[in-house]
């Protein structure tokens, strides 16, 4: 999806039904598979099992404490495969846009510009990640509780750096807050479509699979 | 000993970098433009990372390092003293070669990065590796420095060392130059001939062989040699 006004409000509309019921996540999940365009490269992403992992084990508490756990790991499972339909979906520069035409050149434009950062350390950390494993394998590390602290402390006072770094450079251009811009979104009439299939995802969701199909005894 | 590039190819979205010939035992210098997929290579032919196309074989070699531009990505001690230790080395005799003693007990990372840089090339150099591969070994340091490291890695006498870089001002001697264009990575073959067709070589270098004046190598001193030569 190109236009990222239609991208988030299908994201916030999918989110929704997936946590509603679960024949909304299985709906979700099927509009996922057919129209993320996604499916093997989050599948490649190595972030995806950690996750599941911790998500499974909040599930067994949950379940283990009297909830239906199974339902909670299914439908949050769900929702983090559209995060990363999302994430994978996003382009440099377009959370700002989007912040300015929804909350204007104040408050839109600083979260805006403050997401966009958040999302370029994201990309740094992750880049930096890589090279730091390849430096402690070529030195004869294997992964383990051995190398996370000093892998965590080169990650951690690197993106404090380059904050600071970055703060520096904006107070040096004289940036106080807000900024002007005018958005511009293309969208294609597949955008629409695909926000309409959501609507109709969160449609299932609210109605229960029986009454959807008629199915009366 | 050998390093052997088989029709290596790799493709990205917009980009692709192909390469093939072989690395034997000396010093091959690798120069391209920023972005020109120096670090790729580097990562491809040390096997940490898998071609689209091709193969990367390194025959005979046991073992193998890569410096990455940055030094912080190799920091693993707590401070300068078990950093010089996980490289295997007398932290005192590193820390006197590099002008950073009484800075043991200091965190690696609060080190400035010209002076991490110099711990981290003089705790690797400290080792004989049987393949070296060095990824912009001369950012962050200043002139003095530059030679000294150019000095240490002229007297690597055994192994394949590969160094990637785009400086323009100091080098070591060189027993081959390679250079990455338009996404390729050709030979340039052996010094002093690859002088003549070197796209990439500095201005002083150019300036020289214009003249006809053709060093014997790239070191300062034969550069010097070289232009005083009547």
């Amino acid at each position: 999806m190109q236009d990222i006004r239609l991208r988030i409000g299908t994201a916030i509309l999918l989110c929704l039904s997936a946590f509603i019921s679960i024949p909304g996540a299985i709906a979700v999940f099927l509009w996922w598979l057919a129209f993320s365009g996604h499916v093997f490269q989050v599948i490649r992403m190595r972030i995806i099992m950690p996750v599941a992992v911790m998500l499974a084990f909040f599930s067994a508490v949950l379940a283990l404490s009297g909830g239906d756990g199974i339902s909670y790991f299914i439908r949050m499972m769900v929702i983090v495969l559209i995060g990363f339909w999302v994430y994978a979906e996003q382009k440099s520069g377009e959370f700002l846009r989007f912040g300015v035409w929804l909350l204007g050149e104040r408050w839109g434009f600083e979260l805006g510009m403050l997401a966009d950062m958040g999302l370029q350390t994201m990309h740094l950390l992750i880049r930096d990640f890589d090279q730091i494993r390849l430096a402690e394998s070529l030195k004869g590390f294997r992964p383990g509780w051995k190398t996370i602290v000093p892998g965590g402390v080169v990650l951690v006072s690197g993106a404090l750096m380059r904050a600071e770094h970055t703060a520096e450079l904006l107070a040096a251009r004289g940036y106080r807050n807000g900024g002007s811009l005018s958005p511009v979104f293309i969208t294609p009439a597949k955008d629409i479509l695909l926000s309409l299939t959501a609507l109709c995802v969160l449609i299932i969701a609210l109605i229960s699979v029986s009454e959807f199909f008629i199915l009366y005894g | 000993m050998r390093v052997v590039l088989n029709d290596l190819i790799l493709y990205r979205e917009h980009w692709s970098l192909s390469a093939r010939g072989s690395f034997t035992d000396g010093i091959h210098l690798i120069s391209g433009d920023t972005g020109s997929g120096k670090t790729t290579l580097a990562l491809l032919i040390a096997g940490l990372m898998q071609p689209s196309q091709g193969s990367a074989e390194r025959e005979q070699v046991e073992s193998l390092m890569v410096s990455f531009q940055f030094p912080e990505y190799h920091v693993t001690g707590a401070t300068v003293r078990e950093e010089c230790s996980s490289w295997g080395g007398d932290p005192l005799t590193i820390l006197m070669a590099v002008n950073l003693a009484g800075k043991e007990d200091l965190s690696p990372l609060r080190l400035s990065r010209g002076e991490l840089k110099r711990l981290h090339l003089a705790c690797l150099l400290a080792n004989d590796y049987d393949l070296l591969i060095l990824d912009e070994p001369f950012s962050s340091l200043d002139c003095l420095e530059k030679e000294r490291i150019c000095g240490e890695i002229s007297s690597r006498q055994k192994g394949i060392t590969i160094i990637f870089t785009h400086e323009q001002e100091l080098f070591p001697r060189v027993d081959y130059i390679w250079e990455i264009e338009r996404g390729s990575l050709c030979c340039r073959g052996p010094l002093p001939g690859a002088l003549m067709v070197w796209d990439h070589a500095p201005v002083s270098v150019k300036k020289l062989v214009a003249q006809g004046k053709i060093p014997d190598n790239i070191t300062p001193k034969d550069l010097l040699e070289v232009a005083c030569r009547t």
